[in-house]
């Protein structure tokens, strides 16, 4: 914990904080009031300048400094890290519960809450344009949830003067991710996660993480770019224009309200947006890029290497949010301007998202490494957030998206119980030891609750979704149904199984695994537990009242359904 | 704003623009004006010349004895006769051309000059040759910058040692050339006539090719120039052979009359045309003669290696635009023979994969960057190819389409000085403590010195083409460039097919799968610097070098800025571009 060494804090930590405070209350005075109309913009600074620019603060000064140094300004700089994070937190927060201002989040499709528009880079018609709405809100405050919680649970991470800000950094530029409304922006913070992601597994991984890292990044900037080529057809494929936001070089626009206002105007009733034939391609290749980033299989291979590498923090926000990511693009970009690729499209992404789920859950009983089977479930549970895209009902659609919140949540949980365990066993070994609730009754609670909750128990989260899902598929595809819910079975059956033999077997004395070679096991330590409960207790909330995210979910999804696919023609 | 840059512009027959064209005797008064900044670097040549040999000594006038003081030669002063003095003088000098032409050309409303000689065109300001007279100057600049510190001027205090003294002589000769080198590739971008802009090329090729082999007491550096230059001459030959019989078809080397009278059906201007392209291909390294590169990179010193990836690269590319794009385009949109279409397409993609694949192979930075260069090469000649494709009818588009891309490649050759020369410098710094040609040299880097790692590291993203670099933004507009070729005027009607769209679309395709590969090789650097311990004797800090950390500093902080906002280069680029009337 390190807590003698707070007491060391000297002049200079303190005026590295003290400053950095003062830049902070600066910047947060200044800033969100930049806009010329008077309303205050939540989302540019707050939500996603304020971490990236504290963190590369921070990142800055501490590369500066001496090992021994690192490790004692390593505390305050965690700390500055949370209370920075924070903010992002309560703004967040705040939104949801209207404290700030009201916000309506019944939206039609295509409009936006808190929608701010700044000009960037005139000659092809990029801006700033920023906005938030059902689809994208949810996973802001998961992001906002998830980073502090991450923070929180890996608090002793060596190296923490670098460690921490780089999390920071990651919470930025996934919220930008997320609230961009430009095409550019879009690609801009697409790609800048990748960066402290590919420095989390580098620098924190495990034994392979050389291999991990570069296959992280090869593998999903490789789709990237075909999805970038993707993208840069359709901004040609547009009218070209002159006026505010329109390119002076290209005469096109970045836009994607206006991409979408264009797609929409030309999706009625027979008419198509640019002709069938090239919707299904430009789907195509955007759905490469969005697949690869789920995972889908065949295009999942990356993720088990990843995950097993890297650092319990870079997981739990792997997992959390970056797969969601994959999910949030389909939704925003290809689903809703290139519907009638989505149904040419349809049964072949519900193959994809049925072989992810029995691919993942038939290699996961195959798994000895624990971390590495909490992967593969990853894989299967996106499959699921494929069958709600392909199912083309409502409910479906929501489903996908409480789905993504909802595995959010419980993934986080099982990579920081695979973490935690990692952290006092030495070990990952499913059959390197029995009888865990004897030395760690705390981590055998979080483990069968973590287990319990991604399998599907009812009054947790993945429940809800995984049984609209099931809802939605059966209008669609009919008895085909019987597959999906006996894989769900096989989920149970494999998280059981190493449940079983982890924490149970062993009788009374216990089998502790060799790697401790014979030192009595530890429980886990009060930050992991904190962050652990924190998690824990989220997932039996949106387990019994689902609607205070559903809602909002709902809303979007009948937007898109007036908006898209509803005009006589599908 | 595209109305107002097309507003002030007039077709003429002849294809040069009348607007705005003044058109001055040579030598007369208003050419020493027009060409004040070259006439900078032209006296600065002169001072490094001039002042270290400032002396004592005296002339005596015959028969009597009254001595007049000479001061060239004798017992030098002490002040001009420091060794540090050339360096100074050629990076004050190239400062101060570089700001005149920078003030010149940013506001964009600079009036384009033709220098005469009788009726012959001999050079012409315009925005064009202005903007790439800034990308050499800048280049040449920022090299000489960092040789303050690669080869730096010693002051003895004690004990002279042999690598202290041959530094020290050296000092005027290495800035001459470093000027030299500036002062030709000026021409090459002014030149109006191929003969003229031969010349230019030559001054330039042949001070390359001594600073390539500068360090000639290491066998790497001797063995790499002696290689570059027997390669490169050969190029030129080849290439003087294509504008003699070019000069047998047409009469005359003028690019406008080239241009007017240029016939897709005559066969001895396409083997003219092919040979000539063999002397641009050389310097652009464009695969196949691109094989004198990677040693040639790896043999002479970072900065000198930079300015030939960034600045000679930018000059062939200039020789292929003239001869490509002014001279061997149709003078109008017709269905004629696309004559070097596929030609161009195929070297092209061949470039980019080679140049990728071999890097991928090459252990040593130097030349791995060399490779990448090659890469980049085949990048751009994808866009020129789009702008061929565009010309020769085969897409419906107006004339700012190709005006785009050619200001795409203007602007990615203008962004390769700042991380390309940036991460070359890097390597030069590392130099100093002991040799760059091992990727071991590199490992711990981030550790030893924090911001030179991450400087490193930014400038592989941005090679990769990673946002929000200028590496991004550039291969983002030269695909912008070649996908709007291909689209076209398509989506005016509202459906669209996939195979409307031009195969030039595949060649967008191609660049990107091609950086995706080199994303291999740029994350190795990364993954060394960030992951591996230093090396045995490497592990103390990286040597001070004031001036050449000063100049990584400008390159990163281009890279990132001209990333996140390069509206005003995008402009100035889109200018340039207008002003080689390609319409």
């Amino acid at each position: 914990m390190g807590s003698n060494q707070s007491l060391d804090i000297k002049n200079k930590e303190f005026m590295l904080v003290g400053g950095l405070l003062v830049v902070v209350a600066g910047l947060m005075a200044f800033f969100p009031t930049l806009d010329d109309s008077g309303t205050t913009d939540w989302i540019s600074i707050p939500l996603v300048g304020f971490p990236i620019v504290v963190s590369c603060i921070l990142l800055a000064f501490a590369s500066q400094e001496s090992r021994d140094r690192k490790e004692i300004i390593a505390v305050p700089i965690r700390l500055f890290t949370l209370c920075a994070y924070l903010v992002p937190r309560a703004i967040s927060t705040a939104l949801f519960f209207d404290w700030l201002i009201l916000v309506d989040w019944d939206l039609m499709y295509n409009e936006y809450a808190l929608e701010k528009e700044y000009l960037w880079i005139e000659s092809i018609g990029a801006s700033w344009h920023v906005g938030m709405d059902g689809l994208s809100f949810p996973m802001v405050w998961l992001t906002t949830f998830l980073v502090p919680v991450t923070i929180i649970m890996t608090w002793e991470e060596k190296d923490g003067a670098t460690y921490h800000p780089l999390l920071l950094m990651m919470g930025g530029a996934l919220i930008g991710v997320f609230v961009a409304l430009d095409l550019f922006l879009f690609y801009v913070f697409w790609e800048l996660t990748l960066i402290p992601m590919f420095f989390l597994i580098l620098k924190w991984g495990g034994k392979d993480r050389r291999y991990a890292a570069q296959k992280f990044f090869i593998y999903t900037f490789c789709a990237s770019v075909i999805m970038l080529l993707g993208l840069i057809t359709l901004y040609f494929l547009q009218p070209e224009s002159t006026g505010s936001g329109y390119g002076t070089v290209t005469g096109r626009t970045c836009d994607m309200t206006v991409l979408f206002s264009n797609a929409n105007a030309k999706n009625m009733g027979d008419s198509v947006f640019l002709g069938k034939d090239m919707q299904n391609i430009l789907f195509a290749m955007l759905m490469l890029g969005f697949l690869v980033k789920l995972p889908a299989v065949p295009f999942h291979t990356w993720l088990p290497d990843a995950h097993v590498q890297a650092p319990t923090g870079g997981s739990m926000l792997l997992a959390g949010v970056m797969l969601k990511m994959g999910a949030y693009g389909m939704l925003r970009i290809p689903i809703a301007i290139l519907p009638d690729a989505l149904v040419f499209y349809q049964d072949i992404i519900m193959a994809i998202g049925l072989i992810s789920l029995v691919w993942g859950a038939v290699v996961c009983l195959g798994q000895t490494n624990l971390k590495r089977m909490v992967a593969y479930s990853s894989v299967s549970h996106m499959g699921v957030i494929l069958l709600g895209i392909a199912s083309m009902q409502p409910i479906g659609y929501a489903a996908a998206l409480f789905m993504m919140f909802a595995h959010g949540i419980i993934s986080p949980m099982l990579f920081a119980v695979c973490g935690a365990f990692k952290h006092h066993y030495h070990s990952m070994e499913i059959g390197s030891m029995r009888g865990m609730a004897k030395w760690s009754p705390f981590l055998a609670v979080y483990m069968m609750f973590a287990w319990m909750a991604s399998l599907g128990l009812p009054l947790l989260a993945g429940f809800v979704a995984e049984f609209m899902v099931l809802i939605a598929y059966w209008p669609e595809y009919g008895w085909w149904i019987l597959l999906p819910g006996f894989v769900l079975a096989i989920t149970a059956g494999y998280y059981l199984w190493s449940m079983q033999r982890t924490i149970f077997e062993g009788g009374d004395e216990g089998h502790p695994p060799e790697s401790l070679n014979g030192e009595t096991p530890p429980d886990i330590t009060l930050p992991e537990n904190i962050g652990m409960i924190i998690l824990a207790i989220f997932t039996v909330i949106f387990g019994i009242f689902p609607f205070i995210a559903l809602g909002m979910m709902d809303d979007w999804t009948v937007a898109l359904f007036e908006g898209v696919f509803n005009r006589g023609g599908i | 704003m595209i109305g107002q840059l097309h507003s002030s512009r007039v077709y003429s027959t002849e294809g040069v623009s009348e607007m705005d064209n003044e058109s001055v005797e040579v030598f007369s008064t208003e050419f020493w004006q027009a060409f004040a900044p070259e006439m900078v670097l032209v006296i600065g040549l002169a001072l490094v010349f001039i002042v270290p040999n400032l002396g004592n000594s005296k002339f005596r006038i015959p028969l009597t004895k009254v001595q007049v003081p000479w001061f060239l030669g004798g017992r030098r002063f002490k002040i001009t006769g420091s060794p540090a003095i050339p360096g100074i003088l050629a990076t004050a000098t190239l400062f101060t051309a570089l700001g005149m032409m920078i003030i010149e050309t940013i506001d964009g409303d600079m009036a384009s000059t033709t220098v005469t000689s009788g009726d012959i065109v001999l050079l012409q300001i315009d925005n064009f040759s202005r903007f790439f007279e800034i990308i050499f100057l800048a280049a040449v600049l920022l090299a000489s910058m960092a040789s303050l510190d690669r080869i730096p001027a010693h002051t003895f205090s004690g004990k002279k040692s042999l690598d202290e003294m041959y530094d020290n002589r050296r000092q005027a000769d290495f800035y001459i050339l470093m000027l030299t080198t500036a002062l030709g590739m000026s021409t090459v971008a002014l030149a109006q006539d191929l003969f003229v802009l031969f010349i230019g090329l030559e001054l330039a090729s042949l001070a390359t090719y001594v600073l390539v082999g500068f360090h000639k007491e290491s066998k790497s550096g001797a063995e790499a120039g002696v290689k570059y230059f027997i390669v490169g001459s050969v190029a030129s030959g080849i290439g003087l052979y294509g504008l003699s019989l070019l000069y047998l078809e047409f009469g005359s080397l003028q690019l406008t009359t080239l241009a007017a009278n240029w016939d897709d059906g005559s066969i001895l201007g396409t083997i003219a045309l092919g040979l000539v392209l063999v002397g641009f291909g050389f310097k652009v390294s464009a695969a196949p003669f691109h094989f004198a590169a990677p040693d040639a990179y790896a043999g002479a010193n970072s900065p000198v290696a930079g300015v030939l990836a960034t600045a000679s690269k930018a000059m062939g590319m200039i020789g292929l635009i003239r001869v490509l794009l002014v001279v061997a385009l149709p003078d109008s949109q017709t269905d004629g023979s696309a004559v070097w279409l596929y030609t161009l397409a195929t070297l092209s993609v061949v470039t980019m994969t080679w140049g990728n694949l071999a890097a991928l192979g090459s252990t040593n930075p130097k030349r791995m960057l060399a490779y990448s260069s090659v890469a980049h090469a085949g990048y751009m000649m994808a866009a020129l190819t789009a702008v061929g494709a565009w010309k020769w009818g085969e897409v419906d588009a107006p004339a700012d389409y190709a005006e785009a891309i050619v200001a795409a490649v203007l602007f990615h050759l203008c962004v390769l000085v700042a991380f390309k020369l940036g991460a070359f410098l890097v390597l030069g710094l590392l130099e100093m403590e002991g040799g760059a040609s091992r990727l071991s040299a590199l490992s711990g880097l981030a550790r030893r010195d924090p911001l030179i790692g991450t400087a490193m590291f930014i400038f592989m993203l941005a090679l990769a083409g990673v946002p929000p670099l200028a590496g991004f933004m550039s291969k983002f507009l030269v695909v912008a460039g070649i996908v709007s070729a291909s689209v076209g005027e398509l989506s005016t009607n509202g459906s669209v097919s996939f195979s409307d769209i031009h195969w030039i679309w595949w060649l967008a395709l191609a660049m990107f799968l091609n950086s995706a590969i080199s994303v291999f090789y740029y994350l190795r650097i990364g993954v060394v610097m960030f992951l591996d311990t230093p090396e045995e004797g490497r592990r103390k800090p990286l040597p001070h070098g004031a001036s050449i950390r000063m100049a990584i500093w400008i390159c990163l902080v281009a890279t990132i800025i001209l990333g996140l906002s390069g509206d005003t280069l995008i402009d100035m680029c889109y200018r340039a571009a207008e002003s080689l009337n390609l319409a």
